[in-house]
């Protein structure tokens, strides 16, 4: 142990010595609050969970588009019209990820690359949750993290039997696994208010957030 | 960084001399309270989860040597290095050290209040770093050469006409007009720049998750992220107090730490990092040091101010702070403003330097009811003042005329005499029920008129009235 440590450990042992050492005490307790908070959580109500997140995701705050297609085979077309809509042309940088790499992309140009002037990225999410409109990102060798954040304009594909109520469900769902380098929990596109509390998008991040919901819940 | 100069009475006057600020702080913490005040409003049971917040995290400080081991051992075995400080010197070497010896010079960081508080940018900078602030408010206060007067909004106090002026001056491209999102934009592309140059990145953290080791980093710009991922090294900067049991508490807590500081749901961004780039990973930091900093808080919890290792740092107490609103931040000559910022600077810079910050004070208790973890800021404010009072650091004319004051009001005679004589007097000041100027009330009067008392003190009219009533 250095010395800063041995310091800072002793001041706090002295300022409030530990009541307990047993670590399945404190983790009892740990659970205990959390679940006291899961009974105050704000309303996210509606049996339909994806109608909640496309509503919330959709809302002013958040600030996404959203489309519903009935297959992930339907994704190219629905990339393509995005892109014709908004005069993007035809090459995208394309997430790596196998499932996205088989899909049939027609006349656009995927490119497994993302630089700092990518126009267009497309990926697919891990999960989504609802109470907030939020998609999440786990980074691998399939999932690089800077797909999120380096495009003008990210098209995000999330399968809607992926999509959970609340930000506890995603927590308690990844118990046990490994954390991966990064967790990305993207709501909306980039903003910012820091001149005279102005709401500008397009910050530092993506100036667009477009979601296509794959599927149906069950 | 220019740090504030003067008193803080002399700050204040400059302060309030100036009519932009004001104009600029009410535009950003009026937003803020509007957009806090709808969240809060659809949340019926937002009483009941601040109470458990703050227990979660009065959990932590019950634990905190359980706690801290346990986050460390997760964060190494993820592969991080972790680093310990005990004050801001040992902090700051910590990173510079780092720094140099990545033999790069770019540092870009992403805003972190901890490192405002070690005074990170001045060592970097003094170390010969090219230092790069992020985070858009961070970049004009750069441009500025202005301590963040914020801990959210750190440019608040300055008009968007200043940030076109200060753009036009610094960035290449400098035909841009006043328009806002022109200037967004204009930022964007000069500090993608740097971003893609960078060869450390610095972060703080949100919050310290123990059992996965990982660090929190919340955004609405995605400069964090940008911050974080591109460069070789990524060093984040965290006070012990930032610690929660896991992912779950830290998602609970976020609830409470967004609506209280912008009105939103969740920010856009909320980035869990963990360890460096895995095997096979196309992008993320090779190494990746999280510096762990006591920096007083130990002393705060040996002294009787553990309800403040709460704080998320949300910001909701200075946004409804009728003194943060007229004086703004740069007045508190500390890194943190405010209610919170006026019971952590006299901890970080000493009492007897900052006795005026929990004076300057009414105990009107907004701070602690939009508080999100229930902080009992007007009790730890007027804990600074009993401190103040018992080591002597009160000057000696306050000191006088309290004792006097006291000696008085504990002998009822004495003080209803003394008032007989004193009322008359008083009045002679005064004309049409106000005192405009008056011997010893300087400090009342040069800004507002005092009420000009009644001929009889209450007390007298009251007695002469039940006399009156028995005939």
């Amino acid at each position: 142990m250095n010395n800063a440590k041995a310091d800072i450990f002793a001041a706090i042992a002295k300022a409030r010595p530990a009541k307990t050492k047993d670590a399945v005490a404190i983790a009892a307790q740990a659970n205990e609050l959390a679940a006291a908070m899961r009974e105050f959580r704000p309303p996210a109500e509606g049996d339909d969970l994806v109608d909640l997140f496309m509503a919330r995701a959709s809302s002013e705050k958040v600030g996404a588009s959203i489309e519903r297609v009935d297959a992930l085979g339907a994704l190219p077309g629905a990339v393509a019209r995005y892109s014709r809509a908004n005069g993007l042309g035809t090459d995208f940088s394309l997430q790596p990820d196998a499932g996205l790499e088989r899909l049939d992309w027609g006349a656009m140009k995927p490119s497994r690359e993302i630089a700092p002037d990518t126009i267009l990225a497309v990926g697919i999410a891990r999960s989504g949750v609802a109470e907030t409109g939020t998609l999440v990102f786990h980074s691998d060798p399939e999932a690089p993290t800077l797909f999120a954040f380096l495009p003008d304009h990210h098209i995000v594909a999330i399968e809607a039997q992926k999509i959970r109520r609340w930000l506890e469900d995603y927590a308690i769902a990844e118990i046990g696994t490994v954390a991966p380098r990064n967790v990305n929990l993207v709501t909306g596109a980039s903003g910012t208010t820091d001149i005279e509390g102005v709401l500008v998008r397009g910050a530092h991040g993506p100036r667009s957030l477009h979601i296509v919901i794959i599927g149906n819940a069950c | 960084m220019s740090a504030p100069t003067g008193t803080f009475d002399e700050r204040v006057a400059k302060a309030l001399a100036n009519p932009q600020l004001k104009i600029a702080m009410e535009r950003t913490t009026g937003n803020a309270r509007r957009k806090r005040a709808a969240a809060v409003e659809a949340w019926p049971h937002f009483n009941e989860a601040r109470r458990i917040a703050a227990a979660i995290k009065d959990h932590v400080i019950d634990n905190y040597e359980h706690y801290l081991e346990t986050f460390e051992r997760n964060a190494l075995a993820s592969g991080a290095k972790v680093h310990w400080a005990r004050d801001a010197q040992e902090a700051c070497d910590i990173v510079v050290h780092l720094c140099l010896a990545s033999g790069g010079k770019n540092v870009t960081r992403a805003k972190s209040m901890l490192g405002e508080e070690v005074g990170l940018p001045h060592a970097l900078e003094a170390a010969g770093l090219h230092r790069v602030e992020t985070d858009l408010a961070e970049h004009i206060i750069q441009l500025a050469g202005d301590p963040p007067s914020h801990i959210v909004w750190p440019a608040a106090h300055i008009a968007r006409e200043e940030v076109a002026e200060l753009f036009r001056r610094h960035h290449r491209d400098n035909s841009n007009s006043d328009d806002v999102p022109a200037m967004v934009a204009s930022a964007r592309r000069v500090l993608r720049e740097e971003f893609m140059a960078a060869d450390v990145g610095i972060s703080g953290a949100n919050f310290l998750v123990a059992d996965t080791g990982a660090i929190c980093t919340v955004t609405n710009e995605g400069n964090a992220e940008l911050t974080t991922t591109l460069p070789r090294i990524h060093i984040v900067t965290a006070g012990i107090e930032k610690l929660v049991p896991s992912t779950e508490h830290a998602l609970q807590l976020l609830r409470l730490l967004v609506r209280s500081a912008t009105g939103a749901d969740l920010t856009q961004y909320t980035t869990f990092h963990c360890g460096p780039k895995r095997v096979h990973d196309r992008d993320g930091p090779s190494e990746f040091h999280i510096v762990l900093v006591d920096n007083g808080r130990t002393r705060m919890l040996a002294e009787g101010q553990a309800e403040m290792l709460r704080c998320l740092r949300c910001g909701a107490c200075m946004n409804h702070c009728v003194v943060y609103r007229q004086i703004g931040g740069h007045a508190y000559g500390g890194a943190y403003p405010g209610p919170m910022g006026s019971v952590l600077t006299p901890n970080l810079l000493g009492l007897a330097a900052t006795r005026d910050l929990p004076s300057a004070c009414t105990l009107n208790g907004q701070c602690r009811s939009v508080c999100p973890v229930d902080i009992p800021l007007p009790t730890l404010l007027r804990g600074w003042r009993d401190r103040s009072w018992r080591e002597g650091l009160e000057p000696k004319k306050t000191r006088n005329f309290l004792g006097l004051w006291a000696f008085v009001a504990a002998r009822p005679a004495l003080y209803r005499l003394g008032i007989t004589f004193a009322l008359p007097i008083i009045r002679l000041f005064g004309s049409k029920g106000w005192i405009k100027r008056m011997p010893l009330a300087d400090a009342w009067t040069s800004e507002r008129d005092l009420i000009q008392p009644p001929a009889r003190s209450f007390m007298a009219q009251y007695a002469a009235m039940k006399k009156g009533a028995k005939k």
